[in-house]
């Protein structure tokens, strides 16, 4: 290739090779910086996903329109998540905060599955927690009613006491004249706190009274009692596989937050030791 | 002795059987008798053959809901039975709540099944329904956007283009263990009952045909029927056979027909066509209660349907559920009507499918069973009424005042502390209370533990009401609430009607008899006051009690001392009875007048009642019907 005489003493000027050679460093450097701009990728498992809950709600597929439209929309708004995440907008936001947090609590949770107890364990929590399992206090008991409607129920009840056959004074009654093992608290919540108290103090095997309830005069007859006890191990097994299992996750999430604590210094303003209990 | 047949009739050996109880006269898969269960097998401690009153609240909603969830409910089904068992639960606008008269004594959580758990699930960061567009506006942090993204996501249920994430079945499935598991877990026979159920949410153009689906045991579908499905009760009732035919045994209790606009109990079928015997009977084995009162309003009767019922307008709601618009038809809508309408069916065309029992239920969406007490109120649907200046009971703005004065369309301010259901079961198992609610032998009351029994005999013993054994002797001659009388050889019948106040509430002011029957060929009612407090008596004029003089303080909720009763008790016989003529007889109890929820917001805020509404409200309690049919 032959150039022509004037080329030649315009490429030997260096002038030319001046601007040739910026020219050059020029074009690297546009490259370079382009190889550098973050690059916003939707991949294909995306892509076909935004498709499918496309197809979801319209029960069809979208048409390229539609699918150019949806992708401006994603490519959008993850510019404009990163922008945001760029300049630390997601810093002060409580409801970002929020939801990160609640991310985090539950992929702790996913690391460290809480495992079954083993029969030890449950017969170790029985022997520590048995009494988180209790069957109530309950009374074997008669009463006589004397309903507050009629007058003089008070010294009716109490006139009954020196009868022979004390149960065959009083009126019928809606709720039960004789109780067989029935939950002191239910006596509570029907009779009142008077009268259940009378059910837990009263001497067994004897008429006591006149006692006071939402309804009236009673005169009563405890037979039996048994205190409040802890259930037999076998009959609250699950219960206590599953009270030890939430022990264990609430633990686990506690040492996972312990750790968490000492990785970090924490400052509140104005307090010296802001997490001492 | 039971006599087995198409009728599942059983008798009392050894007294009149001019008194039998026919039970469910279809054949339904409960034989029911109406004498007490003779003991047998080993029972619960609290076992009482003369029965004993329950009480619970079968129409509950958990954070499971898609609705519940919106207004920002979290309470699972545990928490739920944890809060009818008496315990403390959060609430959804952050305090704490607790039932203040003690621990229920059975619930079920009936979540809607339409999108059951989906709403969590999308709120779930990470999960396929989350990334749905639009759903991240329901759970926004601004109350305005969520209401604007809910109002669309309903409008979507209503043409069916909700989002197809949220039918995946497998979201479904999920919450359907929760709550099964949540009903085993909190099930102690003897102590607390749990039933499992769901909520069928079928409400064409708005109008309320919804009901509760309860379930006898843990034996129950791998999913629910819902209105999803099909929007026609008919469709649900044949899924229900289907599963009753593979021993799933369950029934269906309707509720809030005061917003079906009077298709609730119409005389035709859902799809128009006349109903047949084959209809009524399907409708009847399903449905054999309705809830006739809760907090969105009470539906026994109308104003305008009862116009010589002074306390028909007890806690009315006149609009659709869920939205402004009016009902325009009460006839069809209210539970009374029903009954005539059951009659007059009968009359015309021999069959009758509105033989329905009685229950209350709370339909709380803040899974709070039995939150229906006047002073302990914070309505029903979360963060939306959770609080007073929410719920229209105290000056909005703070103000002290009520200037001007409020022109709200009806809403929460019009809803009331409403619905518990009561039922006469051996034991707090259930088996017992099942049983109970399908041989009828239930009541509704307006939120106080009052309980009612209430009996009918040709026989009575006349010294029934001052012998110790008045029970024993009622079941022996008489058929019980939810019962039939058999026909009458020219005797009128006599009615053991007995209430007794609720331990925590207030004092009894009168006992009333419901009475609807037919009358050369048209239905009438009549209201007979049949036992007054304070030693009064029924003015024989007017037919009343004359006034206790009952009152409340408005400035303390006092109310005034020494009126009313703690129990009301008699025995009535119908003075008008005419052996030829159809009819129907409820109980209905009322308390003295009381605060209602609204005036112990206002008063515990310190500014006067909202004067739009009733200061007071008269608690009361109805008993499920007894009937009478002539020979035919």
């Amino acid at each position: 290739m032959t150039l022509p005489p004037v080329a030649r003493a315009i490429l030997r000027e260096p002038l030319t090779q001046f601007l040739l050679i910026g020219l050059v460093l020029f074009a690297v450097a546009s490259v370079a910086r382009d190889l550098r701009r973050p690059v916003v990728r939707i991949d294909e498992a995306e892509l076909h996903q935004l498709v499918a809950y496309w197809e979801a709600q319209a029960q069809r597929p979208p048409t390229p329109d539609e699918l150019r439209a949806m992708l401006s929309e994603r490519i959008d708004e993850e510019l404009l998540a990163r922008e945001a995440v760029r300049l630390g907008l997601d810093r002060e936001d409580l409801i970002i905060r929020r939801r990160l947090a609640q991310k985090m609590a539950f992929a702790s949770e996913d690391l460290e599955p809480v495992p079954e107890p083993s029969e030890a364990d449950l017969r170790a929590w029985y022997a520590t927690h048995g009494m988180d399992h209790v069957a109530p206090a309950t009374a074997t008991f008669r009463h006589v009613f004397f309903s507050s409607d009629i007058q003089g129920a008070e010294a009716r009840a109490r006139a009954a006491l020196s009868l022979p056959r004390p149960a065959e004074a009083g009126q019928p009654f809606v709720l039960p004249l004789s109780y067989s093992g029935v939950a002191v608290r239910d006596i509570e919540r029907d009779y009142g706190p008077a009268f259940s108290r009378r059910v837990e103090t009263a001497p067994e095997g004897q008429w006591i009274g006149p006692v006071k309830s939402a309804y009236g005069w009673h005169i009563l007859r405890v037979e039996r009692r048994v205190l409040a006890a802890a259930m037999p191990f076998e009959s609250v097994r699950s219960d206590l596989a599953d009270a030890w299992k939430a022990d264990r996750r609430t633990q686990a999430n506690q040492a996972f937050i312990r750790k968490l604590r000492a990785r970090y210094r924490v400052e509140v303003a104005g307090m010296a030791t802001p997490l001492a209990p | 002795m039971r006599v087995n047949g198409n009728l599942a009739v059983s008798a009392i050996a050894g007294v009149s059987l001019a008194v039998i109880a026919v039970a469910l006269s279809v054949s339904g898969p409960a034989a029911v008798a109406s004498s007490p269960k003779t003991p047998v097998a080993a029972h619960t401690s609290g076992y009482n053959p003369e029965r004993n009153a329950y009480f619970g609240d079968l129409h509950v909603h958990t954070k499971l809901s898609f609705d519940a969830y919106i207004f920002n409910v979290r309470a699972s089904p545990d928490d739920a039975y944890r809060f009818a068992k008496g315990e403390r639960i959060g609430h959804a606008s952050g305090f704490d709540i607790r039932l203040a008269g003690g621990p229920l004594d059975f619930a079920a959580v009936t979540d809607h099944s339409e999108f059951i758990g989906a709403m969590e699930q999308a709120n779930t960061p990470g999960t396929a329904i989350s990334k749905v567009p639009g759903v991240s506006a329901l759970f926004s942090s601004d109350p305005v956007e969520i209401g604007k993204a809910f109002a669309k996501f309903l409008g979507t249920m209503r043409d069916d283009s909700t989002p197809k994430a949220f039918k995946d079945p497998a979201i479904h499935a999920r919450a359907w263990k929760e709550i099964r598991e949540a009903a085993a877990r909190n099930y102690a026979p003897g102590r607390f009952t749990t039933f499992v159920g769901y909520e069928f949410t079928s409400a064409p153009d708005g109008r309320n045909l919804h009901r509760n689906v309860i379930f006898k045991s843990a034996d129950v579908p791998d999913l629910p029927y819902s209105s999803r499905e099909s929007a026609d009760p008919e469709e649900l009732w044949k899924r229900m056979e289907t599963w009753r035919a593979k021993g799933v045994e369950a029934l269906a209790i309707p509720h809030n027909s005061n917003g079906s606009d009077g298709t609730m109990f119409e005389t035709t079928r859902f799809n128009g066509a006349p109903m047949d015997r084959v209809y009524a009977d399907l409708r009847r084995r399903n449905e054999p209660l309705v809830e006739i009162t809760q907090i969105k309003g009470t539906s026994e009767t109308h104003p305008s349907l009862s116009p010589n019922d002074e306390w028909a307008g007890f806690e009315i709601f006149e609009t659709y559920i869920g939205s402004n618009k009016p009902v325009t038809k009460f006839a069809g809508g209210y539970v009374r009507d029903a009954l005539k309408t059951g009659l007059l069916l009968q009359e015309k065309k021999g069959f009758n499918p509105y033989r329905l029992g009685f229950i209350g239920s709370s339909d709380t969406h803040n899974a709070a069973p039995g939150s229906v007490e006047e002073r302990n109120y914070v309505s029903k649907v979360g963060r939306s009424d959770g609080l007073p200046v929410l719920r229209g009971s105290v000056p909005p703005g703070g103000a002290r005042t009520w200037n001007p004065p409020p022109t709200d369309p009806p809403k929460f301010q019009n809803w009331g502390a409403s619905g518990l259901a009561g039922v006469w079961a051996e034991e707090n198992t259930r088996e017992s209370i099942y049983d109970a609610l399908r041989r009828r032998e239930t009541f509704a009351t307006s939120g106080p533990r009052m309980r009612v029994r209430f009996f009918a005999s040709y026989d009575f013993p006349s010294d029934l009401l001052t012998r110790s054994d008045t029970v024993r002797q009622a079941y022996a001659h008489g058929v019980p609430m939810g019962g039939d009388l058999m026909t009458s050889r020219g005797k009128a019948p006599s009615f053991l009607v007995w209430g007794l106040r609720d331990p925590n509430g207030g004092y009894l002011q009168r006992a009333q008899i419901v009475k609807g029957w037919i009358e050369n060929g048209v239905a009438r009612e009549k209201v007979y006051d049949v036992a007054c407090s304070d030693g009064l008596a029924v003015n024989a004029k007017t037919g009343r009690c004359p006034d206790n003089g009952a009152t409340v303080d408005l400035a303390t909720c006092a109310p005034s001392r020494f009126q009313g009763d703690v129990e009301l008790r008699t025995v009535w016989t119908d003075p008008n009875f005419d052996a030829r003529q159809r009819a129907f007889y409820y109980v209905r109890v009322l308390e003295n007048p009381s605060c209602r929820w609204s005036t112990w917001d206002a008063l515990r805020n310190g500014t006067p009642p909202n004067p739009a509404l009733s200061p007071t409200v008269m608690e009361r309690a109805w008993s499920s019907p007894i009937w009478y049919d002539p020979k035919a």
